[in-house]
């Protein structure tokens, strides 16, 4: 079973698990209130609005009354998360009645004045008469999708970068901690989990991403409760407006130098000032946070008899094709492969699963063929799954076998023993004479300590 | 396995279309001044866009009839309006553009949010728009589009109970107009993925009675023709929408399988 896995979606519970004392200073900023609002579940959603003008306590029971009978699970999902992420604070007055819930004092102020005023940015876009020239929004577009490729690129393969970031080593590797495990005297290989993040949409490994840059803050000395402020803050800016860098504090000067790399923003220097221009990877951010809602278009189609056509150019692509597919040649804008018995293996090799690639081909389906049902031949899903069941055949577990027990008592204490820890593999059916065991190897220490105890 | 959509958009994204009544026949004599009103409209406006970054909302104004002509008719319609008191505004109009509005969101692309419509209305029904807001309102149901409507008037307004009625959506009149933040908030910004789940206000009773064809006006019992079923106070030779000759009509006692009751319609 994998140990590590890639969950891109949970950047709320981490902070959710934030300290009280953190999470009540972030909700001082009004960006953060909004951002989390909208992360919340719909029904959530609702029931803040709701309590926004009531002061006074809200008994559990009377808000149950609220729904239809057929929502009482949703209600309460979405009551455990405002609590979780204390939006709502318990109070029990009486035993018996259920606790009584009130909005957060500060987020329930911050968001009256959100509503009242309406959004106001700290900083206004700069005027285009200082701005000489701003690039197009699909110039823009363009930039953050190379520059985040070219990130991707470096990040898995760090020897094959044409154009060096500036992102320093250290961090790299703080990133591809968990994604690429290195061996003594041996080119880093990507870990199961790696390969899991390549095959994700560009949304999800941003969230990953940042959310390693948030969690390595603290060593670099900076306060992670500012750089979610000032990432969420980043997400309420206008796509392709120029805000003038001078008015960043001096620790988030360095952090959009470090968003440039990743695509986040593009830096430009005008005669006397320079700015920066948040892309929509950045502007996305907040809405990413439950869902990826921005997507790429598609660009694979998958034929019946196995071959791959991928319409791209990017290196990055190829190389994720060339994970589980073996690429036969390339033209300036398309990529050939096919899907082989061996290419699979190798895929599986690594621990890729068929459903990781399958879904990978369905998600990137090219626009002529994601409109047909199934995007991808049924013939050929099939056949990655039968592939893959082939592998799992046999499987070997590591185990000792224990045999001559000299009483049936202490053969049942010992299978029970085994069971206890979830460790027992096989024993003898009770009509046999014979009794016989089979118990993981790795829990061979606890079993000889009861045997040994036993006698 | 069949591929799942991807989805694009969370469940809870809305295109909010706003009609908002500005007969200024009717704020003049409001217990909620318009400027009030249209402040708790706003913030209310702002909640929705605060919930999701691609809700969308369109407000669309109506006022009395047509814009020309405006004052001499308003002049002319106070001296007039000694009885009936204040003069409908435009529903039909407003209705049909947001339902043009939303048309055109559908056929953007496959991917869309999910329209819904809000008539915040003040003033009272106006019975000869009667034909033409029954068809606003059916193209609605065709096209699943509920239609949400707040009434801030006296009385029940027939027109917009049947519209909520036949689309699905919710008729509120607010008690205390003072609170109508609240109104707003808790009832209509429930997006239609969490209407399934949420207790709603329910319809208790609805008016619905038609209005004839021939006087436009609001009636209990009336004629229908047989061939298009156009309403009519009395008795016509002709039907004046499809032009069928009527028999003679029978003597009081015997018409009941011509005089029909409206409503059953």
């Amino acid at each position: 079973m994998p140990q590590v896995r890639i969950i891109a979606k949970n950047f709320m519970d981490m902070v959710a698990s934030l300290p009280e004392m953190k999470l009540d200073k972030l909700y001082e900023n009004a960006f953060i209130c909004e951002a989390i609002l909208r992360s919340l579940p719909p029904l959530a959603k609702k029931y803040v609005l709701q309590m926004l003008c009531v002061e006074v306590p809200v008994n559990s029971k009377s808000m149950e009354e609220w729904v239809l009978p057929d929502g009482v699970s949703k209600h309460k999902v979405a009551i455990d998360r405002l609590v979780q992420l204390r939006i709502f604070t318990e109070t029990n007055k009486k035993k018996g009645d259920g606790p009584n819930y009130t909005l957060n004092p500060i987020f329930q102020t911050n968001l009256k004045k959100l509503l009242v005023y309406g959004v106001v940015l700290p900083r206004e876009p700069m005027p285009s008469s200082i701005t000489v020239r701003l690039p197009s929004s699909e110039e823009l577009e363009a930039f953050a999708l190379e520059q985040w490729e070219c990130f991707l690129l470096q990040l898995i393969n760090s020897s094959q970068t044409e154009r060096p970031l500036n992102i320093s080593s250290s961090m790299m590797k703080t990133f591809q901690r968990g994604l690429l495990s290195q061996r003594d005297r041996e080119a880093p290989r990507l870990t199961e989990s790696g390969f899991q993040f390549l095959l994700m949409d560009t949304n999800a490994q941003l969230w990953y991403i940042i959310r390693e840059y948030i969690t390595s803050s603290e060593e670099r000395g900076i306060d992670s409760a500012d750089l979610i402020s000032f990432l969420l803050e980043l997400s309420f800016h206008v796509t392709g407006q120029a805000y003038n860098v001078n008015t960043l504090t001096e620790v988030q000067k360095n952090i959009v130098k470090d968003f440039t790399d990743l695509g986040l923003v593009k830096l430009q220097q005008g005669r006397k000032e320079s700015w920066f221009i948040p892309t929509n990877l950045a502007t996305n951010l907040s809405v990413s946070l439950t869902d990826s809602s921005s997507r790429k278009q598609g660009f694979v189609v998958v034929e019946t008899n196995f071959r791959l056509y991928a319409y791209s150019s990017s290196k990055l692509h190829c190389e994720i094709l060339r994970l589980f597919a073996r690429v036969e040649y390339q033209l300036p804008n398309l990529i050939v492969g096919a899907i082989t018995k061996e290419s699979l293996y190798g895929a599986f090799d690594n621990c890729i699963t068929a459903e990781q690639i399958i879904s990978f081909l369905q998600q990137n389906a090219h626009p002529r063929v994601a409109e047909r049902v199934p995007s991808v031949p049924e013939n050929v899903t099939d056949q990655i799954r039968l592939w893959e069941t082939d592998l799992n055949r046999v499987e070997m577990i590591p185990a000792y076998y224990y045999d001559e027990f000299p009483s049936r008592d202490l053969f049942d204490g010992a299978s029970d023993h085994a069971r206890s820890y979830n460790a027992l593999l096989w024993e003898s059916p009770d009509d046999l004479k014979k009794m016989r065991l089979v118990v993981r190897a790795e829990n061979h220490v606890h079993m000889r300590d009861y045997l040994s105890r036993q006698k | 396995m069949a591929s799942a959509p991807s989805k694009l958009y969370a469940d809870d994204v809305s295109l909010l279309m706003v009609l908002l009544d500005t007969n200024p026949f009717f704020w003049s004599s409001s217990s909620l001044p318009f400027s009030k009103f249209l402040s708790h409209v706003l913030t209310f406006l702002n909640s929705i866009l605060l919930l999701n970054q691609l809700n969308q909302i369109v407000v669309l104004l109506r006022a009395t009839i047509q814009a020309g002509g405006f004052v001499i008719k308003d002049e002319q319609l106070i001296k007039e309006g000694s009885g009936e008191g204040i003069p409908s505004s435009l529903l039909s109009g407003s209705l049909s553009m947001a339902l043009c509005y939303i048309q055109r969101v559908f056929r953007s692309g496959p991917l869309h949010p999910q329209p819904r419509i809000l008539c915040l209305q003040g003033s009272s029904d106006g019975p000869e728009q009667y034909v033409a807001i029954m068809n606003a309102i059916f193209s609605a149901q065709r096209s699943m589009v509920p239609i949400d409507s707040c009434y801030m008037g006296s009385n029940n307004s027939a027109f917009l109970q049947q519209a909520s009625y036949i689309t699905g959506g919710v008729y509120l009149k607010p008690q205390q107009p003072n609170g109508l933040l609240q109104y707003l908030t808790t009832v209509f910004a429930t997006d239609l993925h969490s209407r399934a789940f949420l207790q709603l206000p329910k319809s208790a009773g609805v008016d619905f009675r038609a209005s004839c064809f021939c006087h436009k006006k609001t009636i209990d019992t009336g004629y229908i023709c047989s061939v298009c079923l156009s309403i009519f106070c009395k008795h016509h030779k002709k039907c004046s929408t499809c032009g069928s000759v009527f028999g003679q009509a029978q003597s009081e006692s015997s018409t009941t399988n011509r005089k029909r009751k409206a409503s059953d319609t």
